[in-house]
């Protein structure tokens, strides 16, 4: 029974990261109606981007966190700017295409200034400790306390402050919030950057916890932020959060009985269930017949 | 010099044909199907381990049998098209749009992630090759790849006739009046679920006919040969040429292709940054689909609703109601009939 419990354990790490870049990713959605594609790739922007930060200007972990929350930050607002704003108007399929050339874009630019071999933090895993049945590192305790942390701000963030009441709003309707006297594009860029500050961030707690960043580790992440926030509801940050923490948990069972190489297999099968009970969502109301963004 | 235009050109010629097959999702259904290098990937591998013989260990797949090329080709298509009659009935049954294409792309990765760790079926990350001759030895190497060359040529055409022949057919005009209208679609009395998975089937079943040729061509086959990303040079390649448009397609794959691989042989790869080359190429792929989609999204050659090019410009509401309203007025009809929000799905 123990290496259920560690292996719960585990998943419990990986879902609370998923769960930040699944919130991301459906904010992303909510806003402006795009499944990005290029998601991933801001990840792995936060997790280099710490890399650098520790081993050229050997900042401490604190600090890295920041520098990979500020690069996300600024690249979900370069991806608003240069590309989703652009698209406009556009089918939703013409932009989720164009967000793929921009995936490709990031992940070779990525690939030619750090090259295809992996490279890893050197921060102090710290102790082993039980806590209950779970056995964590101190490292790992700090992963999932601060994915809460962040999780608990977003939520803050969304019900709390004006802008994200103003967020809501033009998730809703974009028009009807523009002519009601809300500043749409800033509210969608303010979004973009939130997005991309908290997928930063969860970029660097990924690459901390896996402990190897390549320039295709944040691609790997897209398919399960993807199934997450699909298989909880596509736009709705906290139906995507319980989505988010059911995914963990199953892939990390799954991992322990079977392998952790048919992970992806086993997010895939767990998608194409929900999609075909529940194509709205797990944790929506309401049912439709056809689904279309 | 002529050897390497010769493998050039081989190579767009069966590249042209998987772009028509992922057009015929893509283009005439509306489909974004991500999941289509799969299909291909599946007819080199089944075409390869039905006619490259038993395998020796520590390599393993199934199957390993010595049949005649032909026989293999025709296997291997009908196991790729039951293969994408499961993976169409899951994605076309109730999503659209980015649903669908996001079930592809999980799709696609769940099988990348299977068989590049389930060695029993393709050898794993291994993968499986293996010399066989489709036309049984007896040639040079050279005679046989100008053969090989001119047999994909003369084939391209084949198949580019037979697709711009269904392209122009009824129900090639009825696909894209489903792509562009369901609801009328379906209230005029077409299926939409079955004319979407009939296109998808035929799309699929193209791609797993030219992984056949290509498994003949390059003999040797692993994951990283297939990687998803793979295939967004094809995408370039349809937004160039122009969606819904054979000819164009095949035009925007040469064209693509070729470029491709010429401009970027002129990149230096030097030893110490082997991804150097890739990887610009992978950068100008991107930023082609993204300019394209952004300032001519219909491509070189654009898709001609209901024109088969004898009977002058028709729109395919005519076309349609012809058959099913007798009526002079049917685009009101028809109108009307949108307008008062009759929902059919």
């Amino acid at each position: 029974m123990s290496i259920f419990w560690i292996s719960i354990g585990m998943g419990i790490a990986v879902a609370a990261i998923l769960a930040l870049s699944s919130v991301a990713f459906t904010l992303e959605y909510a806003v402006s109606r795009v499944v990005n594609l290029a998601h991933g790739e801001v990840l792995t922007i936060g997790a280099y981007a710490a890399y650098v930060a520790e081993t050229t200007f050997h900042f401490n972990l604190y600090e890295c966190a920041i520098v990979a929350t500020i690069f996300g930050a600024v690249t979900g607002m370069a991806l608003n700017y240069f590309l989703i704003e652009r698209f406009r108007g556009q089918k939703s399929l013409s932009t989720l295409i164009a967000t793929l050339g921009a995936s490709l874009i990031l992940q070779n630019l990525l690939l030619i200034a750090f090259g295809g071999a992996s490279v890893s933090y050197a921060f102090n895993q710290g102790n082993l400790l039980h806590v209950g049945p779970f056995l964590w590192t101190t490292l790992t305790i700090r992963v999932i306390i601060s994915a809460v942390v962040v999780a608990v701000l977003i939520y803050i963030f969304l019900q709390r402050t004006k802008i994200g009441k103003a967020l809501r709003a033009v998730a809703q309707n974009r028009e009807l919030a523009q002519v009601s006297g809300i500043p749409a594009r800033s509210v969608v860029m303010r979004t973009w950057a939130t997005a991309g500050a908290v997928s930063g961030f969860a970029g660097f707690l990924y690459g901390e916890t896996i402990g190897t960043i390549t320039p295709t580790v944040g691609n790997g992440f897209l398919l399960l932020s993807i199934t997450a926030a699909v298989g909880g509801g596509l736009g709705r940050p906290y139906p995507t959060l319980g989505g988010a923490l059911m995914l963990g948990l199953v892939m990390s069972i799954a991992g322990t009985y079977w392998s952790s190489s048919y992970q992806l297999v086993v997010a895939f099968g767990f998608l194409v269930l929900m999609l075909l009970v529940k194509p709205n969502g797990l944790f929506v109301r309401g049912k439709a017949q056809t689904v279309r963004a | 010099m002529l050897q390497y235009w010769t493998a050039i050109l081989t190579e767009a010629a069966i590249f042209a044909i998987l772009a028509m097959g992922i057009d015929m999702i893509w283009g005439w259904a509306g489909d974004f199907d991500l999941s289509a290098y799969a299909y291909f990937a599946l007819g080199v591998y089944m075409t390869m381990v039905l006619t490259i013989g038993k395998p020796h260990a520590p390599v393993t797949y199934v199957f390993g049998l010595h049949l005649f090329f032909p026989l293999a080709v025709v296997l291997a298509v009908v196991v790729v098209v039951a293969f994408a009659a499961i993976i169409g009935a899951i994605a076309l049954r109730s999503l659209r749009e980015v649903y669908f294409s996001i079930t592809t792309l999980g799709a696609v990765w769940a099988i990348y992630y299977w068989v590049e760790n389930y060695t029993p079926l393709f050898n794993g990350y291994n993968g499986v090759y293996g010399l066989f001759d489709p036309l049984g030895g007896g040639l040079s190497y050279n005679a046989y790849h100008y053969l090989f060359f001119a047999a994909c040529l003369i084939i391209l055409l084949g198949v580019y006739l037979l697709v711009s022949r269904i392209s122009t057919s009824p129900f090639g005009r009825m696909i894209r009046a489903v792509r562009d209208d369901e609801s009328a679609a379906s209230v005029y009395g077409r299926n939409v679920f079955w004319a979407k998975y009939r296109t998808y089937l035929f799309g699929a079943g193209l791609a797993g006919f030219s992984g056949s040729l290509f498994a003949a061509y390059i003999g040797a086959f692993n994951p990283l040969d297939w990687r998803p990303t793979e295939i967004f040079v094809l995408y370039a390649a349809i937004l160039v040429g122009g969606r819904g448009n054979p000819k164009g397609v095949v035009l925007g794959s040469f064209i693509v292709y070729v470029g491709f691989v010429e401009l970027t042989r002129y990149i230096p790869s030097p030893a110490a940054r082997p991804e150097l080359g890739p990887a610009l190429r992978q950068i100008l792929i991107g930023l082609l689909i993204i300019l394209m989609l952004k300032f001519r999204p219909s491509g070189l050659i654009p898709e001609r609703l209901g024109g088969d090019g004898t009977e002058g410009r028709r729109s395919w509401r005519t076309l349609f109601a012809k058959r099913t309203l007798e009526s002079k007025d049917s685009d009101v009809a028809l109108g009307a009939v949108s307008a008062s929000g009759v929902d059919a799905s």
